[in-house]
């Protein structure tokens, strides 16, 4: 634990309090300087890393990878917090009480992190230890940087794509367009004799799962951003195009049926996932549903694939959606430099990248892990691989606000799924306009 | 259609009494009614409480099924909750919190309570205000500033800035004191006064034995509130797990230990349990307390 | 005697006012540290753009984007909600529950303790509960509901439900308000009945006309204060929804309460989403102001309820 209880210390703080409270952060703690890193970490010491792994075989495999770094760096220890989100990283950084290292399964919030100094740069020691960024493709180092400030490095990518259950689909071939999904979701969906869904072919609920906005927008190429930040959801066609789709889907199912079938799904990360049980014929998900599905024992034949895209833009059919998980040094954090040894060997040694990615079945982000004859591959993971270096995949762009963006645009197309939104160009306005002012708000 | 037209009671014009045993008819009915709603009434306050237990005893597979008594009796549910999440230390920590912060806000209000109610001054009404608008001000209103100032003390991610403020007093435990305090006649404080006692040992030997009903309510109600606080924990120490209390650890529970309801409704159980038992022991204490809360306004 | 009963005089007064300060003075520094200085210093950051780095000067910006800002008065329009429709519910269901207590001959010890007894559960505890009780799929409840041919809602999963299924898990713990109304109720002198019953008035008449005017100062503080509570409501709400929404809160996305849809989004929720989860401490800050208006208002209400015990002194 970070910081136990200890009355003594603790009132002593208080008659310490001093009257402003302007500035939060501590600044006891050193910067990563980049200098005498050698030296300095060559002392015993112990690092704190947070991570959000929680499936026991995940957390497992990322307590393999640090028990290999410590065969290498044996004065170094690590303690490992799982189950960490988000939210708490940027509460413990910003109250002053910050891990030494923080890992996060989202590129959200690299924006702030790097942007208010949340995380420390890390490009003093890169330079000094001659790490060569060009090893990581370019859509993983445009996630991992703002405004050209680099403070956090990608460990393992994450690239989404269709996944059919082979029984189900029924000799029907992967569908390569949205009307094709249409349909043979359609074809696919088997009812109770009430009416209610007992097998769907593909559920277009944004609320499902890892339907989010940020990750269906490829199948269109949404944009979400003009070049000053703001949004672009409103203008650009493409996203309409994907909602009224959506749409015509949801009311094909009916709403309240989705719903109701949805209520009774299993937990995405159990074993009792809809996909697993056969619930559902088709589903976008991400490449770690591989490790999933055999971690789980269960016999399921299934294939991958591509996600669809829309009928007028075939030229976008092979890429996808992808973010990863990034890990950085947290402002304010106690053993820095040691912090950077254990980052650096987890984001760029190969041998370790490997061990990583074949137990998590995640998709490693240097080019030597990519081209590793270590790395386990089979027709179902090679699907992702493809999307991963396909050159039109993208990921969401980096924004101050990228959070609030996306539950505002997610929380209008759960409003239009409902049929609340009676003129969907005004709503998208509307989108747009929360989406600015927040923005100005932020100072962005 | 036979029309028949009941003749007028005789008795119509001039209502008598009604017979003693039309009477205890209508007692009786009456007796059946008010007793059957207030079975039915604690059926609904304690239902469910029991589906909790029995889910807690279920297994998971059963958990998620529609009957309601449990196949087996999984005992076991307990010892895998304990198990898979760090119950116990979040129990020691809400104890430390709840019992600590309890002390801290007797020896901080019981004098606060004590002059506001047996000194005369002035200011005394303003220092009163003061004392209810401190209650009635929702913690969220000031809670930026305060956090910057734990963030400065480096004191969040711990308990500390839930437990330290009760050192200054605690505006509703002040306000509930002193209105007790006011009904204790102020000849008694005068009598000690003029037999030499100093104010302390006033509120030593006069006022504390006199006002002991009222110090264990104040005492109950500020344990139970911190036993049951999930915004302030949330606030301070949700970032340090080895710091949680109870509810914030059961709030997160599902999410992070368990989505099977069965472990979920068991570790609800063992949080319940410890307040039912206490209630049990001191149910006077609390419906007294309770009563003195309602303060006539 | 003499002596003790005249006013005291000035100089004795003066030194009395010195003792209460030294016994009052560690509470007024904290009411200096943790009630002055938090409401000065809250005023000031709703100016400013401050997230716990970068303090800078902004003017009105956040006033004006809280009329922008659709959540919060979504948030607002919630918590509104709650005082229309929770709290009048709550009060006249402990009402009930306490007259009902009054009438009972026998086991009236029991089922006090009986109703009181879910007021104790945790709160947390408590909401978790409800929302597995009240869950669409295996749920008590709603199969109670199926068995007397009622289509039972989603209870904490459907937006226009989730609001109602909080009131009921207010009802449930209504103990402490029925006791305080019980007393109440018992404190009515036995006489005044037994007058209105040889004046042949009946039940409905004396409770209007007796009971309800010698409560009605308990029921006036129950409200008030049920009001202010309900401004602040924010624990039931925020566990409801993140248990709720359990079932797709994936790791490492960020969590906005409100689950389903906005719909248990309440002010206090939305004030420490944007200032300890956004750290958007200057609208937050803004927020608070309103939330500080809204309860002074009551506040102010509720002293002039106690003026006259201000002044007296038994």
């Amino acid at each position: 634990m970070h910081r136990r209880f200890t009355p003594l210390a603790a009132i002593a703080a208080v008659a310490a309090l001093a009257l402003s409270a302007c500035t939060a952060g501590t600044e006891s703690a050193a910067p990563l300087t980049g200098r005498q890193a050698s030296q300095k970490a060559a002392q015993p010491q112990t690092v704190e890393l947070w991570h959000g792994f929680s499936a026991d075989s995940e957390v497992k495999a990322f307590e393999d990878a640090v028990a290999a770094f410590k065969t290498k760096f044996p004065h170094i220890t690590v303690k490992l917090t799982k189950g960490v989100q988000d939210d708490q990283i940027i509460q413990a950084i910003r109250g002053g009480n910050p891990p030494d290292i923080a890992s996060s399964f989202t590129t959200d919030n690299v924006a702030q992190f790097c942007k208010t100094g949340m995380f420390q740069d890390l490009m003093p020691s890169i330079q000094a230890d001659k790490v060569d960024l060009n090893v990581l493709p370019a859509v993983v180092r445009s996630y991992t940087e703002y405004e050209g400030k680099r403070c956090v490095m990608p460990l393992l990518a994450d690239a989404y794509g269709l996944y059919l259950n082979t029984k189900l689909m029924d000799g029907n071939p992967a569908p390569k367009t949205l009307t094709e999904l249409a349909d043979l979701a359609k074809k696919l969906t088997k009812r109770k004799p009430n009416g209610d869904i007992e097998v769907a072919g593909f559920l277009p609920s944004v609320q499902y799962y890892e339907n989010t906005p940020s990750h269906l927008g490829p199948m269109v190429g949404g944009k979400w951003y003009n070049a000053d930040g703001t949004s672009a959801i409103g203008s650009d066609p493409a996203w309409k195009q994907l909602l009224k789709w959506q749409k015509e889907l949801v009311d094909w199912f009916g709403h309240d049926k989705i719903e109701k079938f949805r209520k009774g799904l299993g937990q995405e990360w159990s074993d009792d996932n809809p996909f697993h049980k056969g619930k559902v014929a088709m589903a976008l998900d991400g490449e770690w549903r591989n490790a999933m599905i055999k971690n789980s024992g269960i016999d399921l034949d299934y294939t991958t694939a591509p996600l669809p895209v829309a009928d007028d833009k075939p030229g976008l059919y092979g890429s996808g959606f992808v973010a990863g998980t990034i890990i950085g040094i947290p402002k304010g954090a106690k053993h820095p430099e040691a912090a950077w040894q254990l980052i650096r060997y987890l984001t760029t040694e190969t041998d370790g990248l490997v061990t990583l990615s074949n137990a998590l079945r995640n998709v490693p982000t240097t080019s030597a892990a990519l081209q590793s004859p270590q790395l386990a591959k089979d027709a179902n993971f090679q699907t992702f691989l493809d999307i991963f270096s396909h050159p039109k995949t993208n990921t969401l762009p980096a924004h101050i606000n990228s959070v609030f963006n996306q539950d505002t645009f997610t929380t209008f197309i759960q409003k239009w799924e409902q049929g609340k939104v009676k003129d969907l160009d005004a709503g998208l306005a509307e989108v747009d306009k929360a989406i600015n002012d927040k923005l100005k708000l932020a100072g962005g | 259609m036979s029309l028949t037209i009941t003749p007028p009671a005789q008795n119509s014009r001039r209502p008598a009494p009604p017979t003693p045993r039309g009477m205890r008819a209508r007692r009786t009915l009456h007796w059946i009614a008010v007793h059957s709603l207030a079975i039915a009434l604690a059926i609904m306050f304690v239902g469910p409480l029991v589906f909790v237990a029995l889910t807690a005893l279920m297994t998971d597979s059963q958990a998620l099924t529609s009957t309601l008594w449990p196949e087996s009796w999984n005992w076991g549910n307990f010892a895998e909750v304990l198990e898979r999440s760090p119950l116990l230390l979040w129990l020691g920590n809400t104890l430390m919190y709840a019992g600590l912060a309890t002390v801290f806000m007797l020896l901080s209000s019981i004098p606060v309570a004590y002059a506001l109610s047996k000194f005369r001054f002035r200011g005394r009404n303003l220092a009163f205000f003061l004392v209810i608008s401190a209650m009635m001000l929702p913690p969220q209103v000031v809670a930026v500033p305060i956090y910057l100032l734990w963030a400065r003390a480096e004191l969040t991610g711990t308990l500390w800035p839930l437990i330290i403020p009760m050192l200054l007093g605690d505006a509703y435990s002040i306000f509930l004191l002193r209105q007790f305090l006011m009904t204790i006649p102020r000849e008694y404080t005068e009598a000690a006064r003029v037999d030499g006692c100093s104010d302390f040992t006033t509120l030593i030997r006069v006022v504390l034995p006199m006002a002991r009903p009222a110090i264990a309510a104040v005492a109950l109600f500020q344990f139970f509130y911190c036993w049951n606080d999930y915004y302030g924990p949330l606030l301070y120490a949700s970032t340090e797990e080895a710091n949680w209390t109870l509810s914030i650890g059961l709030a997160s529970f599902r999410a992070l230990h368990s989505v099977q309801w069965n472990l979920t409704m068991a570790a609800t159980l063992l949080v319940i349990a410890p307040v039912l038992i206490v209630f049990f022991l001191a149910q006077r204490v609390f419906i007294e307390g309770v009563t003195l809360t309602g303060v006539k306004g | 005697m003499a002596v003790l009963s005249s006013p005291a005089p000035p100089s004795r007064r003066r030194r009395e006012g010195l003792r209460a300060l030294l016994w009052l003075s560690p509470w007024l520094a904290g009411i200096v540290l943790f009630f002055g200085y938090p409401l000065v210093a809250t005023v000031y950051f709703s100016f400013h753009r401050y997230d716990l780095f970068t303090l800078e000067f902004i003017g009105l910006e956040n006033y004006r984007y809280f009329f922008r800002d659709q959540r919060a008065h979504t948030a607002i329009g919630n918590t509104l909600w709650l005082v229309v429709f929770m709290v009048p519910a709550q009060v006249l269901f402990a009402l009930g529950t306490a007259q009902l207590l009054t009438k009972l001959k026998r086991g009236a010890g029991f089922f006090r303790t009986v109703f009181y007894l879910p007021s104790l559960v945790p709160l947390v505890a408590g909401t978790v509960s409800f929302v597995f009780l009240m869950n669409p799929s295996s749920g008590p409840v709603n199969q109670f509901l199926a068995f007397l041919g009622i289509d039972a809602p989603d209870w904490f999963g459907d937006p226009s439900w989730s609001k109602p299924g909080l009131t009921m898990l207010a009802l449930w713990g209504i103990g402490n308000t029925m006791v305080i109304f019980l007393a109440a109720l018992l404190d009515v002198p036995k006489h005044l009945y037994e007058a209105a019953a040889i004046d042949g008035a009946k039940a409905w008449r004396q409770f209007r006309s007796i009971t309800l005017p010698m409560i009605s100062p308990v029921l006036m503080f129950s409200a008030v204060t049920g009001v202010i509570y309900a401004l602040q409501y924010f624990t039931q709400a925020m566990v409801a929804s993140r248990v709720a929404a359990g079932v797709t809160d994936s790791p490492g996305t960020s969590f906005v309460p409100g689950y389903p849809g906005e719909s248990t989004l309440t002010l206090p929720q939305w004030l420490f989403h944007q200032g300890f989860r956004d750290f958007t401490m200057g609208y937050a800050s803004v927020l608070a102001l309103v939330l500080f208006a809204a309860s002074l208002a009551l506040t102010l209400l509720l002293l002039r309820q106690f003026r006259a015990f201000t002044d007296t002194e038994r």
